[in-house]
């Protein structure tokens, strides 16, 4: 569904990712995974078109995207929910909502999408003509992804929902998310600490310095950071 | 007692259309970051354009507002691609700061080319409607001015509500509020700069018609009414839409008051004075928030 072959990029003159290859298949639950400040985000950026590709290729769907807009490239069903929410602060969790609908073919079905994003999230239902800035930090991930929910998504990467959440939260969250998978879309999840998604995600990526390292299902992963961690006093969670 | 009601009226009236005409400056600041100083130049433009329609060629009234929107919308857009469009994206540049002087050169180019086709003499334009309606004995509005207040209602209503509910309308205020989740929705951030021009065009041409008929038309007759709206804005907060109709209001209250028990020629210093205390007890206007940074 998605391939990304060879892909670099960065900011101003400093190169960030270095000759990236990883591929998602249809109906799977891909995590990106690796520690902080490694260029997971910035993948994600560079593959919705917010960071311009310096070299390399992505397609999604069989079409080339690393040349395309971001609004070509949500369009055609690549949705991406980035760090941090990036609600619209002054608009209520509606107007949001509804905004995750702008690509018009979205648009026309939003009341549908709209009733799907109330029933599995009924707090943002009961939330929804209030102003986003007054959120918790639990309801604004709710409205983020929801807001991604809105949207025409055949795949939807979701960049650390987990990020700033009590435990709790986090466990329904990542139920939430494997529900989204198996009904919604196919999902590549960025998550820095991979036992958050270990229950619900098929093939891992692990990333650092901007190069994937390793990947493979979990327990390959996890028993191969695990030899690493004992043999050469790498970290692991 | 009599005074004071007929002061609070015409202030409400006043605001009210100082609200139309601000609330160009204040959806372009909001996405744009940027002071639009050509906004006087489009009330000016329609102020032309419904003297042409009315005065001369003598067809209704109604013709008149359609083509000062027009024209506004027209002149919202040529400002578009003249003083914005090169500036962005551009590196190293301090966006805010230049696009204030290419706005101010469009201004001061667009007066020019007004001089040169109209003549520095003042034109006048008859109220849209004659009469005036008696409230009391002693307090009466002109139907005109009444006619203003409703066109100026329905605007912010309809802004309101287009801002609020339509596609376009939220997108705007997507733009303003968090660009790159714009993007990430599939807006054209471009597309929505252009729109949003061309709307500050409407907003200040209607304001410019509504205003032509209590003042006369002149190539800088604009220049007040930019001088009042960038204080409403900033006395608002750059770019509060819920601000900009308080302060709005606000201010054609305090200018009517000061112009009834004081003098109509301290009413503008006096606006300075509030502008100047407001500042220094709220930095950032009445419902400003300090700048968040943009990626």
């Amino acid at each position: 569904m998605l391939e990304v072959n060879s892909l670099s990029t960065g900011y101003g003159h400093t190169r960030i990712l270095d000759r990236i290859e990883l591929t998602v298949r249809e109906h799977q639950l891909v995590v990106l995974t690796g520690p902080n400040g490694h260029g997971k985000t910035t993948l994600l950026r560079a593959i919705s078109g917010l960071t311009p590709v310096w070299e390399g290729e992505v397609s999604f769907l069989d079409q080339r995207i690393d040349r395309a807009r971001a609004r070509v490239i949500v369009s055609r069903g690549l949705v991406h929910v980035p760090q941090g929410d990036l609600l619209f602060q002054d608009m209520t969790v509606e107007q949001n909502l509804l905004m995750g609908a702008f690509v018009k073919e979205a648009w026309r079905r939003r009341d549908e999408r709209l009733a799907r994003v109330y029933e599995l999230f009924p707090r943002l239902k009961e939330r929804r003509h209030q102003q986003c800035r007054t959120l918790s930090g639990g309801e604004r991930r709710m409205a983020g992804l929801g807001r991604g929910l809105m949207g025409p998504a055949r795949l939807l990467m979701i960049d650390e929902p987990a990020l700033g959440l009590a435990p709790v939260l986090v466990q329904q969250l990542y139920s939430t998310l494997g529900e989204i998978a198996r009904s919604e879309a196919t999902i590549l999840l960025v998550e820095e600490t991979l036992s958050n998604a270990e229950q619900i995600a098929d093939w891992v990526y692990v990333m650092e310095n901007g190069r994937i390292v390793l990947e493979g299902t979990v327990p390959q992963v996890s028993s191969h950071e695990a030899m690493r961690s004992a043999y050469l006093g790498g970290e692991v969670e | 007692m009599d005074t004071f009601i007929q002061a609070l009226i015409s202030g409400l009236i006043m605001g009210s259309v100082y609200a139309v005409m601000t609330m160009g400056l204040t959806l372009v600041y909001g996405c744009l970051r940027t002071l639009n100083m050509a906004q006087g130049l489009f009330g000016v433009a329609g102020g032309y354009v419904a003297w042409f329609i009315v005065s001369q060629a003598g067809l209704p009234s109604w013709l008149g507002i359609i083509g000062a929107a027009l024209a506004g919308a027209l002149l919202g857009v040529v400002t578009f691609y003249l003083a914005v469009r090169p500036l962005l994206g551009r590196k190293d540049v301090d966006f805010e700061m230049l696009a204030y002087i290419t706005t101010l050169v469009v201004s001061i180019m667009l007066t020019s080319a007004f001089t040169l086709i109209f003549g520095a003499r003042n034109k006048g334009i008859p109220p849209l409607l004659e009469g005036s309606l008696k409230i009391t004995s002693t307090v009466s509005v002109t139907w005109h001015l009444v006619l203003v207040a409703m066109l100026a209602l329905l605007i912010l209503g309809a802004l309101s509500l287009f801002l609020n509910r339509a596609r376009y309308g939220l997108s705007i205020m997507a733009v303003a509020q968090q660009m790159d989740a714009a993007r990430l929705n599939g807006v054209s951030v471009q597309s929505v700069y252009i729109g949003v021009m061309a709307l500050a065009g409407v907003l200040g041409g209607m304001a410019g018609v509504l205003l032509a008929p209590l003042y006369f038309i002149s190539p800088t007759a604009g220049d007040l009414p930019l001088l009042k709206g960038l204080i409403i804005a900033i006395f608002a907060g750059l770019g509060s839409i819920r601000g900009t109709i308080y302060a709005a209001l606000i201010l054609g209250l305090f200018e009517a008051l000061a112009a009834t028990y004081i003098s109509s020629m301290w009413s503008l210093p006096l606006l300075f004075v509030l502008i100047v205390a407001v500042m220094l007890i709220r930095p950032n206007g009445l419902f400003g928030k300090p700048e968040e940074e943009r990626l």
